[in-house]
């Protein structure tokens, strides 16, 4: 190669400019596929036909109305648990190196153990709630009581 | 090997034998040698970086290529006995150039109420982000753009971009089914997203590393010989469960069967593609071909060895096709086999089910890995 810096920089920017790269690639792909279906394509306006698709029927009402998302609460508990997983993986990659340093296996393993345990603790107080299911409707609801 | 440093209390050589390097010159250091371009400085450098990454992207959209027109329908007529494409070309395979001719010459009909940027912008995202990935897949023969140290975390953070595709052309074409289909599959995405990176981070224990070069050259030891067959320390020998859980997890996040809720045909009509026809209809359904491919490539890479195999390491790239077609051939058995699950199971099973034994796989494989060193 002509232009060297240090070893292992320019590996690293290697990496990253492949990567752009690859971007580049995935967006050039679908904009020469647009362009080629302009070509090829016929265009016959007509309202209609423009419609939105209600199984044939008039579309009754709009789609942006108020209606119960069911999940709000598991968005929530997803944040933290993907937070969770960003927070571990430094550990998972330290771990063999810290077992063959010698490090005692409670001080390798404990921290993240009881981390772990945090979080389900978390988890069991969401599942008892109710977060973690389905919602479900007064009618629902009425039907499961004894 | 990492970058993280211990203060080992006495004894200060490293215990840890360096795992060789496989790969260790890339796709566009290895084009810009053999077409020369490596003398032209940055512009030759970049442009053989781009042949690289050309190449890449060529290749898998030709998988999906073969496997959306054509083998898909193969799959599913023999598993219900029937004959599918036969009439142009041998085993109907040129099916696939008259199918792309005819979905690219569709009429691109827009619905009224369409949210017009981002129901156009959508297509892109969901085709593009699924290309993304395999930028750090090493595919054997020295198919491999590049190897950064963060690999397995990059690929996990790529292949969740497809759901904001998805929700955006959900949302975007004001169509109640595409709403239902794209707020589904961001359900599932979130339930089963956790679950995949956590039994991920399990393989990472055993390798030590998120570089997935590495990753791959650390399972190329030998687990136990059996009548002179050596097993190699692929992750799905050494940690079967978490091979398990992982294929579940995966076949949720890319939205097949059973999991396939988000577009099931015969509640939402297609979910959140229903209002795309013409070209962008190809995006998306490609889209979606490349994420079961990527899944594949994820699986085959950090469970099944990625490109090793018997015989010279140059058929390297053939193994790893194999291993991909494998899981791709999976998704099409189980399509063709096992029913869909309902929403609300699908939120259960995640949440209740796989969540809670990917944590006990981490919790095991740390106990056990740390007992045993």
């Amino acid at each position: 190669m002509c232009v060297r810096f240090e070893a292992s920089n320019v590996t690293e920017m290697n990496d990253w400019i492949a990567i752009g790269a690859l971007a580049l690639v995935g967006v050039l792909i679908p904009f020469g596929m647009m362009t080629v279906s302009y070509l090829l394509r016929p265009t016959v306006p007509e309202t209609s036909k423009r419609a939105t698709y209600e199984s044939g029927e008039i579309p009754t009402g709009g789609t942006r109305i108020r209606f119960n998302i069911q999940y709000y609460m598991v968005a929530l508990l997803f944040v933290v648990f993907d937070i969770e997983t960003v927070l571990l993986f430094p550990w998972a990659v330290a771990y063999q190196d810290a077992l063959a340093a010698d490090i005692p296996l409670a001080r390798a393993l404990g921290p993240m153990l009881a981390f772990v345990a945090i979080l389900l603790v978390g988890l069991a107080w969401a599942w008892r709630t109710g977060a973690v299911q389905w919602a479900r409707t007064p009618r629902q609801l009425d039907a499961d009581r004894p | 090997m990492t970058g993280l440093q211990f203060a080992a209390p006495v004894d200060t050589t490293p215990a840890v034998p360096t795992v060789p390097l496989q790969d260790t010159v890339l796709l566009p250091e290895r084009i810009g040698e053999l077409t020369g371009l490596d003398g032209f400085g940055l512009g030759g450098e970049l442009l053989a970086t781009f042949i690289a990454a050309f190449i890449v992207g060529n290749l898998m959209l030709a998988m999906t290529g073969v496997a959306g027109p054509w083998a898909k329908r193969k799959i599913t007529a023999a598993f219900t006995d029937r004959i599918a494409v036969n009439r142009l070309g041998p085993a109907g395979l040129f099916i696939i150039l008259a199918d792309s001719v005819r979905l690219l010459s569709k009429e691109l009909v827009i619905p009224e109420n369409a949210d017009r940027p981002a129901y156009d912008l959508a297509p892109i995202v969901v085709a593009g982000s699924a290309l993304l990935g395999f930028a750090v897949i090493p595919m054997g023969s020295g198919i491999h753009l590049a190897d950064p140290e963060v690999g397995l975390a990059y690929v996990f953070a790529v292949s969740g971009i497809a759901s904001l595709g998805l929700v955006m052309a959900g949302y975007s074409s004001a169509n109640k089914y595409s709403m239902l289909g794209g707020l589904r599959a961001v359900a599932q995405n979130i339930a089963y997203e956790i679950p995949l990176v956590i039994t991920g981070m399990s393989v990472v224990i055993f390798a030590g590393t998120l570089q997935l070069g590495e990753i791959v050259a650390a399972q190329h030891e030998t687990l136990v010989e059996i009548a002179g067959i050596s097993i190699p320390t692929w992750y799905a020998f050494v940690n079967p469960f978490a091979f398990v859980l992982f294929l579940v997890a995966n076949f949720a996040e890319v939205g097949r069967n059973p999991f396939d809720t988000p577009e099931a045909p015969t509640e939402i009509v297609a979910g959140y593609q229903t209002e795309y026809s013409s070209v962008y209809f190809v995006l998306i359904y490609l889209g979606e071909f490349l994420h079961i491919f990527l899944g594949g490539a994820i699986i085959a890479t950090i469970f099944l060895g990625g490109p090793a195999g018997p015989g010279p390491a140059a058929l390297g790239i053939v193994w790893f096709i194999i291993k991909i077609w494998g899981v791709f051939f999976a998704t099409q058995w189980l399509r063709s086999a096992v029913p869909r699950v309902r929403i609300d199971q699908l939120i259960e099973i995640g949440w209740k089910g796989l969540l809670v034994l990917s944590f006990a796989n981490l919790v095991l494989t740390a106990v056990i890995v740390g007992l045993i060193a």
